[in-house]
């Protein structure tokens, strides 16, 4: 076996101008795979990320198809049945629930379409980021989940809503919509604070503490959506599974994620499989390369074999003795070339770069490029790198392995 | 001069004969290098297809090619930002040989509410003549008919429709800011069309009525928020018109389409950069096998080059010899590479290349359209031939630095 290894390193240092050429395109080959998936891999786990523990949480839970299609009617009734399971599940970090209803803001002489979102303040820190992104006034407080005709009612309003009614914390907002039951909805509010930026997914809407807007729409106990935590977004469509099959004869809708920003996720597999595409092309130039190589090798070498082969060498080993070749130098090719991607793809998961001007991906703003340092990525890019090296070197092996003694002694 | 030709002659021969001296190899190569211009052409083309995706999306299919506001207006769609008296810009328009129509519009957020339901939307009052010589709302209706001017005519994108869960004929309650004084207006239409421009931003989110009923509710006699230009030019062509100044002052301001649409700017940017690095990394690739195919043929002749050279041959006309082989390599890998990448450019250019389902922007897409141009096939493969050369140079100064005695020792 050492035999072999010995041959093959010799083999590889005789052609040393030649080794080193064909190690480059496989060293490119591996630095250009390894540092795409990673940068696949790393700004999407990011924007996930970032999503969900922004707004959309891991898991929602809905009536029936309001994901798809919202509808004030179509509100949940038996919500505390529901917290029950959700407080029974081991993988359920938080939940809050959330209504959801269109209005009309009118702020001053002006007015603007919004979504009317009623919250719990205590439940909602859990799951969103809402609080976080407060700019101006303050977040709710204990006392306005509890309030009462003669309290001042408070709203949070996102930034493009503060802007375009020109208002601050502290201003009156009158809202108008319809009500559950039919009647005009119309009250006044106080701005408590303004949240987020012009981009962000609350831009347009405007939060309540949960039971004001359930007086407002005359929904009472009734909820559209509960947001759900879970360890991680990995696990969304696993619990989502366990709690679908718990609860098969009620009329709640579980969707992960996935199912949440449904085109993002599907843009996002497309773009994967283009991804796919452009990768596999690379690889099979960096091949076409590697079978140049091995090709000319064995060439050059017939007489050696056929030398070989006469002094009873058999086909197996010669066939081994050139894969190993192949194998070596792909081996040393990915090695040089994780000596290059290492501190590049650290630089993008540390640094990475930031679009001056996101675009939208079905619904979600895409604005960074990241890496990703995770060992797959490695292992998958010199998986494929040493496996089709192998491959394409399989036909000019066996070809050697069956060269006929005195055809080749005689060329 | 004669003796440059006899010289030139000789090496050409001498060239086709060594690259037919061992076909599997020159083949090989000429596949590599073919195939990264194919890859290159392919990918450009895909960009295009792309870029005429979003064009369209952005330009064509409603905003138009050039749009005038007043100044602020698209910050936040205030009603009392309307352009008062439009007939001298209408004029100007009209007198522009640059123009192929316009539209005037008004704007305005509000609420969409049918007997049970409601929805924020962007309600647009438009002239229906005009607007059909700028955006393809006539025929995007796919039930129903366009407006006619009736008064309580009223247009609603199919999304939106679905989810109001509104049909032909049901009444709808239009509730917005009037333009004066912010008071609320409430008006009641019919629907008499349904559209779907296949945009998802705009089939959620628009309806339509007739100008002059959107005039009288917004209370403002003339004018309008928007006018929407459609230029005589093709849509792809971003660049601003010395029009657009002559069209915007200190109260309006007139823009190209790649100006309203900041994001689809950078797409742009970032396509471009993206297919720099591509065929940067194609050429690295195929550098390195360009290379190392001539290596080897060099080797093998390492005692003929050593002759040669023993004989009183010129190091130059061994380095030409070599630079030839590349330009012949070159050129034959151009060549394939043209036919292969122009071939699959047109076939998904008539077919369409399936993408899985996409959404940038809003603009919602299964087929990309790989589209041809002329770049592709003189640009591309030139630099593909230069840089052949241009990594030939290496070897063939290799080979002509030779030291006779050395080449001759070496190869027996």
């Amino acid at each position: 076996m050492s035999l072999l290894f010995k041959l093959a390193f010799r083999n590889l240092l005789r052609q040393r101008r030649r080794s080193i050429l064909t190690g480059l395109s496989m060293t490119g080959g591996f630095v250009l795979l390894a540092l795409s998936l990673s940068l696949v891999e790393g700004s999407y786990s990011g924007l996930i990320e970032m999503f969900t523990s922004d707004h959309t949480g891991h898991i929602q839970v809905h009536k029936n198809d309001y994901l798809r299609r919202p509808d004030l009617h179509k509100n949940l009734d038996d919500g505390e049945v529901l917290e029950e399971l959700l407080q029974s599940h081991p993988d359920i970090l938080a939940f809050a629930p959330r209504i959801h209803a269109p209005a009309l803001a009118y702020g001053g002489s002006k007015t603007l379409p919004v979504t009317l979102t009623g919250i719990d303040p205590r439940q909602e820190v859990h799951v969103s980021l809402l609080k976080e992104k407060i700019q101006k006034g303050s977040f709710f407080k204990q006392a306005d989940m509890a309030a009462g005709p003669d309290h001042d009612l408070p709203a949070l309003i996102g930034r493009t809503v503060a802007d375009s009614l020109k208002l601050s914390p502290g201003d009156e907002l009158v809202l108008i919509s319809k009500g559950a039951d039919g009647s005009i909805a119309n009250d006044l509010f106080r701005v408590a604070g303004i949240v987020g930026n012009r981009s962000s997914w609350e831009k347009q809407r405007v939060f309540l503490p949960l039971p004001a807007a359930r007086e407002f729409l005359a929904m009472p106990g009734r909820v559209h959506e509960y947001v759900l935590k879970v360890p991680g977004y990995h696990l969304a469509e696993e619990v989502a599974a366990s709690l679908r099959e718990k609860s098969r004869n009620k009329d709640w809708e579980f969707s992960s994620w996935q199912q949440v920003e449904a085109s993002f996720y599907r843009s996002m597999q497309s773009d994967k499989r283009g991804n796919q595409v452009t990768l596999g092309i690379i690889i099979f130039l960096v091949c076409l390369g590697v079978l140049n190589t091995v090709v000319m090798s064995v060439l050059e070498r017939t007489r050696e074999f056929g030398l070989l082969k006469a002094q009873g060498t058999s086909p197996g080993r010669i066939f081994f003795l050139i894969e190993t070749e192949v194998l070596l130098l792909a081996l040393a090719s990915c090695l040089a070339g994780l000596l290059i991607a290492l501190p590049l793809i650290t630089w993008f998961t540390l640094v990475g770069i930031t679009l001056d001007q996101a675009f939208d991906m079905g619904g979600i703003s895409y604005d960074t490029l990241r890496g990703s340092l995770s060992p797959d990525i490695f292992v998958t890019s010199a998986l494929v790198i040493l496996s089709s090296a192998a491959a394409v070197s399989l036909l000019p092996s066996l070809r050697a392995a069956r060269i006929k003694p005195v055809d080749a002694l005689r060329s | 001069m004669n003796r440059l030709l006899t010289a030139l002659q000789l090496i050409s021969r001498l060239a086709l004969r060594n690259l037919f001296r061992n076909r599997r190899r020159t083949l090989l190569t000429v596949l590599l290098i073919s195939l990264s211009l194919a890859m290159l052409m392919f990918t450009n083309a895909l960009m295009r297809g792309m870029l005429n995706l979003m064009v369209s999306s952005a330009a064509e299919v409603f905003a138009g090619e050039a749009q005038t506001h007043r100044r602020g207006f698209l910050d936040a769609f205030d009603a009392e930002l309307y352009m008062a008296d439009t007939r001298p810009l209408e004029a100007k328009l009209r007198d522009s040989p640059e123009v192929a129509g316009f539209s005037v519009r008004t704007i305005t957020p509000g609420m969409i509410a049918s007997q049970t339901d409601t929805a924020g939307g962007l309600i647009y009052g438009v002239n229906p003549e005009q607007e059909a010589g700028v955006s393809r709302l006539q025929a995007a209706v796919t039930k129903g008919s366009y407006l006619t001017g009736k008064p309580a005519e009223m247009l609603v994108g199919q999304l939106l429709a679905e989810q109001l869960e509104v049909t032909l004929g049901d009444r709808m309650v239009l509730t917005f800011a009037a333009a004066k004084d912010g008071s609320l207006s409430q008006s009641l239409f019919r629907i008499s069309g349904l559209f779907r421009f296949g945009l998802r931003d705009l089939d959620e989110n628009l309806v339509f009525i007739n100008l002059e009923a959107a005039r009288e509710a917004l209370g403002i006699p003339e004018g309008g928020h928007e006018v929407a230009i459609n230029l005589v030019r093709p849509a792809k062509d971003s660049s601003p018109l010395p029009l657009f100044a002559a069209l915007s002052d200190d109260r309006v301001l007139t823009r190209g389409w790649i100006d309203l649409n900041p994001e689809i700017k950078a797409i742009i940017g970032w396509v471009d950069f993206n297919t720099v690095i591509t065929g940067g990394i194609l050429f690295l690739l195929a550098t390195f096998g360009i290379v190392n195919s001539l290596f080897m043929s060099i080797y093998e002749r390492i005692y003929e080059f050593g002759v040669a050279r023993a004989l009183g041959t010129d190091p130059l006309q061994i380095f030409g010899l070599i630079l030839f082989e590349a330009l012949l390599l070159g050129i034959l890998g151009a060549a394939f590479g043209l036919l292969a990448g122009g071939g699959a450019i047109f076939y998904f250019s008539q077919a369409g290349l399936y993408f899985g389902e996409m959404e940038f922007e809003g603009i919602l897409a299964t087929h990309i359209y790989p589209s041809l141009a002329g770049e592709q096939f003189t640009t591309f493969p030139a630099y593909v031939i230069c840089l052949t050369l241009l990594v030939s140079i290496y070897p063939a100064f290799y080979a002509a630095r030779l030291v006779p005695a050395h080449a001759l020792q070496r190869s027996l």
